[in-house]
């Protein structure tokens, strides 16, 4: 029996650097296997539309320009995705990634939360055919 | 306060919740009392409920997956693995044997994770706040792991239909051993607070008794059960998944009250330490996935797990489509809860809060069950729940 059994913590406490971290001001490194922002590589899409299927949030939408010529484009909802990397895993020919370092994601707007991935032309030419999505 | 009419005032129910500054979660506890002493108790639950349930009918598989993992944000991990492996029954499918493994490791790692946060919550209840603050920050070192190893704090998402997704690599591997061995020595330093501060034991000791005898009757589970000498752990009765190559020692105490409760939680501990330091030695070799069917072949399957609160309980019925047609979750939780308040009589009103958190409660976990009592027999969809829901609202 005794008292204050955890006064020798707090006391070597005094002489300790706080564990707090000073974000933003420090960083601590990201590990490697953070699942951040998700990224598209389009080169390599056949179009199979597995990633879209086994999406929990329905963040991804692939827009088909060109089916023959395997032309695709990602249209991306950061504000909706749960961060599962599911998409990645379903993905035969790695097409998807998700970064470690791109984590910051928070935004005032729901506008940056829309991403277009794919060719230059092609999203030229999506966004000139197709509408904006309805917001949610 | 409120009287209670019948008695001409002289019995008081003091209403606790569902918002209230000693619970975290939404839950209403009416406490009648005699002076300060309580002599009676009843629970109403339900204030979360959230539909998780129906809304794995109208999502694949994989989907649901997900959903189910995010029923809970301590224990996340254990709600994937049983709705993986019942549904792996179903399909048939043989998971690897290094898969296996992994899904044991990311389960102790969450048990260790769990028990942490639950001391601190438990100190916290007591007034002990520092060592809830010493704690949490000693939990830290867990969930860097966790991070590292899964890529996310929460929500590891370790799992896939199948197997895992990752791999233990051996330098991960060393900083495990590394972490832990700080956790060990620090979880030795809290055994040693909880059992021999004054103070705090004269909130824990003698406190919330639960004999074995109403343990088994009230059919408590997990370290609940095992605080009051009932050897129920799911680990150990039934080993699923690595549990077989990997044997728990269920760890037991006799006097059934709240400090029994810390020193069964914190045991548990050392046990984890010692699984996931036995698992890292020796991984088996082999794959991490095997190939898994789109569509479960019809039939319905039973999978209990052992979550850091105790047994966690899915029910799963395949209709042989891409979606479940039922998924039935029962959380720890519902099970404990009686107990509480068994045990709550007799007890001073302001011991309330800490016997309630020594069942370790998770309240949004538990709340599932919706009775719709007008629905004329009719089965609903997802669509037409939702605007039952805006009509019975639109109509109050």
């Amino acid at each position: 029996m005794k008292i204050g059994s955890m006064l020798v913590d707090t006391l070597r406490s005094f002489f300790q650097k706080p564990v707090t971290q000073l974000y933003p001001f420090e960083r601590q490194k990201t590990p490697e296997r953070l699942r951040g922002k998700l990224h598209w590589d389009s080169s390599n899409c056949s179009g199979c539309c597995l990633c879209v299927k086994d999406c929990p949030s329905e963040a991804i939408e692939i827009i088909t320009i060109d089916k023959q010529a395997k032309k695709f484009v990602m249209r991306y909802h950061a504000d909706r995705c749960t961060y599962c990397g599911q998409c990645v895993k379903n993905c035969r020919f790695a097409c998807i990634g998700m970064s470690s370092e791109d984590w910051e994601l928070a935004a005032q707007t729901t506008a940056p939360f829309t991403i277009y991935y794919g060719e230059e032309t092609d999203l030229e030419h999506l966004l000139e055919r197709v509408p904006e999505p309805a917001a949610g | 306060m409120s009287t209670d009419g019948s008695l001409s005032g002289k019995r008081f129910i003091v209403p606790i919740g569902p918002q209230h500054p000693a619970l975290k979660e939404p839950g209403h506890f009416s406490f009648t009392v005699d002076g300060e002493v309580v002599t009676d108790a009843s629970v109403r639950l339900g204030y979360a409920h959230r539909g998780i349930e129906k809304a794995t009918e109208s999502r694949n598989w994989t989907q649901s997956l997900y959903l189910l993992e995010r029923i809970c944000g301590i224990c996340s991990h254990v709600h994937a693995l049983a709705y993986c492996l019942g549904v792996e029954k179903l399909a048939g499918v043989e998971v690897p044997p290094r898969a296996q493994a992994i899904r044991v490791l990311v389960a102790e790692l969450e048990r260790i994770h769990s028990h942490f946060l639950w001391l601190g919550v438990a100190a916290h209840e007591a007034g002990f706040d520092t060592l809830f603050m010493y704690t949490w920050r000693d939990r830290e070192t867990v969930m860097d792991i966790l991070e590292t190893l899964t890529g996310n704090r929460v929500n590891y998402s370790a799992n896939v239909l199948g197997g895992v997704k990752f791999d233990v690599m051996p330098e991960i591997g060393d900083t495990i051993r590394r972490g832990l061995e700080f956790l060990e020595g620090r979880t030795h330093h809290y055994l040693e607070v909880v059992t021999t501060d004054q103070v705090f034991l004269q909130r824990t000791r003698g406190v919330g008794v639960m004999s074995l005898e109403q343990a088994e009757t009230l059919g408590v589970v997990g370290p609940t059960a095992r605080a009051s000498g009932v050897i129920r752990d799911i680990r150990v009765e039934a080993p699923y998944a690595a549990y077989a190559d990997y044997p728990v020692q269920p760890v037991l105490a006799e006097a059934g009250d709240l400090e029994a409760r810390f020193i069964v939680r914190i045991k548990e501990l050392f046990e984890s330490y010692r699984i996931i330091r036995q698992i890292l030695d020796t991984l088996p070799v082999g794959e991490l996935q095997t190939r898994m069917p789109r569509r479960v072949k019809a039939g319905e399957t039973v999978s209990r797990v052992e979550a850091p609160r105790g047994e966690l309980f899915y029910f799963i019925k395949s209709n042989g489509t891409d979606n479940p047609e039922r998924v039935k979750v029962r959380t720890p939780t519902l099970c404990n809860m009686a107990s509480v308040l068994v045990t709550a009589v007799g007890h001073q009103l302001a011991d309330m809060p800490m016997i309630l958190a020594g069942i370790d409660p998770c309240f949004s976990c538990n709340d599932r069950t919706v009775v719709v009592a007008d629905a004329g027999g009719a089965a609903y969809n997802w669509e037409q729940i939702r605007h039952y829901g805006i009509a019975f609202y639109q109509g109050k």
